[in-house]
């Protein structure tokens, strides 16, 4: 299981991914408002979304995990 | 007296003997673990029929009582020449199956003699590294003075041939200081692995319990450390990386990157450019799409994807022509800049440069990012290698403004100052020294805290100076060449190319700068 994080200090504005998602590298799984941007943080890999950790308007922290994500093999 | 039919038969039967390598059981054993053995890979990296082997019949010379009664063919490694897509290259193969492809003295001399030609002839230098590393009995206690010249002739070697060093097993010590100083590393996805000191080392050292994958493979080298380059599947993909990467780079320093024929026409207008690319600043895009709608054929060989992924570099072409991209990536923390990525982009602007490949420039950089963290990474230390970089880089270089062009970023990116031999925006550019927010809150801070409304100021003195970074206040003053329609940027870019492709520089002699490493 990948543990998906959050790269910057941001508010949760959407939950794009919920569990059971099926997801492709670089898709969006949770977007952060951050830097006077939306900012997605996007699935490190290709697979399936497990869990999601954080709720619209929660404040993440740079490296608080955000998701986990099961690994689709090829 | 023996006949020639004799001497031939004794020929042939010590060749058929060390090309065997470690014998059948040791080849299943490595087939096993996935692999191919060091003759399958040559096979599929060189052109067919292309290879042409020096010290096949070479052998360890140890009297160590380890290795005394042990046959090595070739002495572990497989070394000679051959020529992918026409070229000529010098390749060593460690091979696994005999002594763990351990380096010896007589195989580290064939690689050396093999090196030593790679820099007269002017052709790449490859390794296939799959082996354990220096052979310790070889090297047993205060005889290691003697090594370690490797690295140094790496050196001399850096910028004059394309250097290529793909994992394809585990590698420690030794083996991994080659890839350190290469110009590009592929890793086989699980099957290798690089680490200054193995597991079992580690765990006598410095008391830490770790498997080989976790300490240095493909995963944390591509995603994490930075070390090697693209994460590859298996042996064949590693080697086809191999072959792709090779065929944007010269054979040397004094040639000009290989031109294949090109059917994508250079005045394609880019219908859907504009779809890709939201026109309001707080959203994001993947950078990606850009790049592949302005290359031939949409065909992006990106380096190090999945490292300091707010930053894209790769190779594509242009009219068939190579050219190296440098690209912001709003996907990531929106693309501003951070140490890694700006070692990123310092590093393939350096390697292009070197090879006189082009540099084309992609700019929606927010910044550099700020705060405690990177400042005690040292961010202005790594941001200036991408200044030294770009400033250094003589070859062709074409800039384009897509959206952001914040502060240093801009500079970085190769702006104005940098001397690009053509810079254009796109409508949506915002050349600044930061964004509108930040300056308002910089600029009006006193007025903005003492009104009785500090949000109606704040948001009028924004919208202010937001009219200040448009286009076409820069085009007005000639600081930018033009400002372009997205559809236009492949032909737009090409024809900057053609006009640079003559590009001479003289600069003021030095041995060599300081760079800010």
């Amino acid at each position: 299981m990948i543990e998906v994080k959050a790269m910057m200090v941001g508010v949760v504005v959407r939950v794009d991914a919920g569990p059971g998602t099926p997801v492709d590298e670089d898709q969006p799984i949770v977007t952060l408002e951050s830097m006077k941007m939306e900012l997605p943080i996007p699935s490190p890999r290709s697979g399936l979304v497990r869990e999601v950790r954080v709720h619209v308007g929660d404040v993440v922290q740079e490296g608080d995990v955000v998701a986990l994500l099961e690994e689709r093999e090829g | 007296m023996s006949t020639w039919q004799e001497k031939l038969n004794r020929l042939r039967a010590e060749k058929g003997r060390f090309r065997q390598m470690g014998g059948p059981e040791r080849v299943a054993r490595q087939h096993a673990m996935g692999k191919l053995t060091a003759r399958e890979r040559l096979d599929l990296l060189l052109d067919p029929g292309s290879f042409v082997e020096i010290g096949l019949l070479a052998h360890h010379q140890s009297h160590h009582p380890d290795l005394k009664d042990k046959f090595a063919p070739a002495d572990g490694v497989v070394t000679g020449y051959g020529t992918v897509d026409g070229r000529r290259v010098c390749v060593a193969a460690y091979d696994f199956t005999v002594l763990g492809g351990s380096m010896g003295e007589v195989g580290e001399g064939k690689v050396a003699r093999l090196r030593q030609m790679a820099l007269q002839w002017g052709v790449p230098m490859i390794w296939l590294l799959d082996s354990a590393g220096a052979r310790i009995q070889e090297f047993t206690g205060s005889q290691f003075a003697k090594a370690g010249d490797l690295f140094r002739e790496q050196v001399m070697m850096s910028g004059v041939v394309p250097q290529v060093a793909a994992l394809m097993g585990h590698c420690a010590a030794g083996t991994a200081y080659i890839p350190a100083l290469a110009d590009f590393v592929p890793m086989v996805k699980g099957r290798s692995s690089m680490a200054l000191g193995g597991p079992h080392l580690v765990k006598a050292a410095v008391g830490e319990d770790v498997d080989v994958n976790e300490l240095g493979g493909s995963r944390v080298h591509c995603e994490i450390s930075g070390c090697a380059d693209v994460e590859v599947e298996d042996d064949e993909a590693c080697l086809r990386a191999v072959r792709e990467f090779l065929s944007y780079l010269p054979s040397n320093n004094r040639e000009k990157p290989p031109v294949i024929p090109c059917d994508d026409p250079s005045d394609r207008y880019i219908d859907d450019m504009v779809n890709v690319v939201p026109t309001n600043p707080r959203q994001v895009y993947d950078m990606r799409h850009v790049i592949r709608r302005i290359v031939d054929h949409g065909h992006f060989f990106e380096i190090k994807p999945r490292w300091a992924r707010n930053i894209v570099v790769g190779f594509a072409r242009l009219e068939g022509h190579p050219v190296g991209i440098v690209a912001n990536q709003p996907l990531y923390l929106g693309g501003v800049l951070d140490v890694d990525a700006a070692d990123k982009a310092a590093r393939f602007i350096m390697l292009c440069d070197a090879f006189n490949v082009p540099l084309l420039f992609l700019q929606d950089i927010p910044g550099f990012l700020v705060g405690t963290k990177v400042e005690r990474q040292g961010i202005i230390r790594h941001g200036a290698k991408m200044l030294y970089a770009v400033s250094e880089a003589t070859v062709p270089k074409v800039t384009v403004i897509v959206r952001k062009a914040y502060g240093a970023g801009y500079f970085v990116m190769c702006g104005r100052g940098y001397e690009p031999d053509l810079l254009v925006a796109w409508p949506t550019a915002e050349i600044s020294v930061m964004g509108p927010e930040g300056a308002t809150n910089i600029i009006y801070r006193k007025e903005i805290t003492a009104a009785d409304d500090p949000d109606r100021v704040w948001a009028e003195r924004t919208a202010e100076f937001r009219k200040l970074i448009d286009p076409y206040i820069a085009a007005g003053y000639g600081y930018i060449d033009d400002v372009i329609e997205p559809g236009e940027t492949r032909r737009v870019v090409i024809q900057g190319f053609r006009m640079a492709a003559t590009k001479r520089v003289q600069r003021p002699w030095k041995k060599h700068g300081v760079m800010p490493v």
